[in-house]
């Protein structure tokens, strides 16, 4: 396993698409920065117009809950696309490149190469969200936020650390939908899917009992007046997330790969 | 037996992709699948691989039945299907170290000797992306050889090589099989090359093995003639004919023997013209190509 993992992560290194998704990361830290700036100074924003408009939808308060609750809900809704990103490219690019064929009669078992895939996405999308939050600690430092108390300041990365945990956990049937689709494209198709169905039922109101609308709920972007998703949403989020790496592994093992 | 397939089919619903394929192929042969492109060897290759599920019959390799999961034997096989893929962001070492490491060797010799091998050292620090057709295929080919692995399965380990490369995968392909015992299973549809290399060839069209020839009868079923050229046609089929050649008509101004004796002698039909005061200017032995070979063969 450990031979199998030193490829994969051999394979993303040589690539661009860490410092992509890193540069992501890094402009959701600074606009959550930017936002806490213009809203340490009520006139200002006022007078920058939309963008002040648009800040004060992250709450209104420039303060260390409000902001490590922007990272926590960014960890839930950018996570989702960047974090599928990184997954539909890590399984996609076997069949675009077409280099599937080269890990299918090997000493190996595919079900390895397939679990060192996904242990390399989860790694990589851990570093991200690890990257966001000492990022945000950095620029909430610099900016003086006020009501920094090292419980609420704790229990916010942990909320964002859980929130990314989760994200993660339902990116594994975007993989599914690479392998099956052959490609790239069914990927992001899959993934723009449970991102679109997240949020309306989240508006519907049913947000707790569709995995995919947990981590919104859990990071508080619904509002006060969603109910928290509950244990029911948790065990929701770990049943897809195996459901989607069972599904990929077996699909590696069983299908016929004619192309 | 190296591989033995029993009646080894493949649908896609109405598609009989191949079609009740037996094969036994002994150690130290090469052995050759032969077929227009769309006969069913990348698909027969495939389930020989464990890639692609028969929907009928079965296989085994190196004493082992091919079912999902069975995996072990692939360590002693290596194998090409297709056009040669690598990850286009690693260099040609790396692409090696990748599949060195995913079965389980230690160390860079291998790789440093299976880029010697094939002579890529020249290229080991580049990116696959910037390779050749012809180098990407040598990639191929040593990741195939990585591991010294007693059975080889080629599917067109040609494809893409200039006439050197395809010489030197020849002398290689023939120095595992001579030298090392080495088994080769390869497909291919150049017949010349074929019948260099094979010491079996198993005729695939429309996904059935129509027929097995061994390769020291192929000349007997590949038809050669000797094109000869002129400037007057008719005073040349009047010498060759009075010297006992059968003659028939060729294109514009040629004139073709099929006779063995004109095919093995053609100095000797080239004096003959020369002294009936007609000089060929192009004399050729011309060989049946693929698709007439097929005719021949595939329709008795």
């Amino acid at each position: 396993m450990i031979g199998v993992l030193a490829t994969e992560l051999l394979k993303a290194r040589r690539s661009r698409v860490p410092e992509v998704t890193a540069l992501a990361f890094t402009v959701v830290a600074l606009v959550g920065g930017l936002f806490m700036f213009i809203l340490q100074d009520r006139e200002r924003a006022r007078s920058i117009g939309l963008l002040g408009a648009k800040a004060s939808l992250a709450g209104g308060a420039a303060d260390w809950p409000t902001y490590l609750s922007f990272l926590a809900q960014s960890t839930a809704v950018g996570g989702m696309i960047v974090f599928g990103l990184v997954e539909i490219w890590t399984f996609g690019r076997e069949f675009g490149q077409h280099t599937v064929k080269d890990l299918l009669a090997l000493p190996t078992p595919r079900v390895t190469i397939v679990a060192a895939k996904f242990v390399v996405v989860a790694l990589w999308c851990l570093l991200l969200t690890a990257q966001l939050l000492v990022l945000g600690l950095l620029i909430g430092t610099v900016l003086h936020l006020p009501g920094w108390s090292a419980d609420e300041v704790l229990t916010g990365l942990l909320r964002a650390g859980a929130v990314a945990l989760m994200t993660v956990l339902l990116t594994t049937p975007v993989a599914f939908a690479a392998c099956v689709g052959r490609g790239y494209l069914p990927g992001v198709g899959a993934m723009i899917a449970a991102v679109f169905c997240a949020q309306i039922v989240a508006a519907l109101g049913y947000g707790r009992y569709f995995p995919w609308s947990v981590p919104a709920l859990c990071s508080g972007l619904a509002g006060p007046g969603q109910p928290p998703p509950g244990a029911l949403g948790v065990v929701l989020v770990v049943l897809t997330g195996a459901a989607g790496a069972v599904g990929t592994a077996l699909w590696w093992r069983q299908a016929d790969h004619d192309r | 037996m190296v591989i033995v397939a029993s009646g080894l089919t493949k649908r896609y619903g109405e598609v009989v992709a191949v079609d009740d394929v037996s094969l036994r192929i002994a150690a130290g042969e090469v052995y050759a699948l032969l077929g227009l492109n769309g006969a069913g060897k990348t698909t027969a290759i495939r389930m020989l691989l464990g890639m692609v599920r028969p929907t009928g019959g079965s296989v085994t390799v190196l004493g082992t039945e091919i079912r999902p999961g069975a995996h072990g034997v692939w360590s002693r096989v290596g194998y090409l299907v297709e056009t040669p893929a690598a990850y286009p962001d690693l260099t040609v070492v790396e692409n090696l170290t990748v599949a060195a490491r995913l079965r389980g060797l230690r160390g860079r010799r291998q790789v440093d000797d299976v880029v010697e091998r094939l002579r890529l050292t020249q290229y080991a620090r580049n990116r696959a992306r910037t390779l050749s057709l012809g180098n990407a295929q040598r990639l191929g080919l040593a990741k195939a050889l990585l591991h010294r692995p007693e059975l080889l399965i080629l599917d067109e380990p040609a494809n893409g090589l200039d006439p050197a490369g395809v010489a030197e995968i020849r002398d290689l392909l023939l120095e595992l099989s001579r030298g090392q015992g080495v088994t080769v299973l390869l497909s291919s549809h150049i017949l010349t090359e074929v019948a260099r290399l094979a010491t079996r060839i198993g005729v695939i069209d429309r996904g059935r093995l129509v027929r097995e020839i061994a390769a020291a009868d192929l000349a007997g079923h590949v038809r050669r003639r000797l094109s000869v050229s002129v400037r007057d046609r008719a005073a040349a089929e009047k010498a060759l004919r009075a010297a006992g050649f059968d003659v028939s008509r060729g294109e514009g101004d040629q004139v073709v023997l099929t006779d063995p004796r004109a095919i093995g002698e053609p100095e000797v039909v080239a004096g003959v013209l020369v002294a009936a005061g007609c000089p060929p200017y192009r004399l050729a032995v011309d060989q049946d190509d693929l698709e007439t070979f097929f005719l021949r063969v595939v329709e008795p």
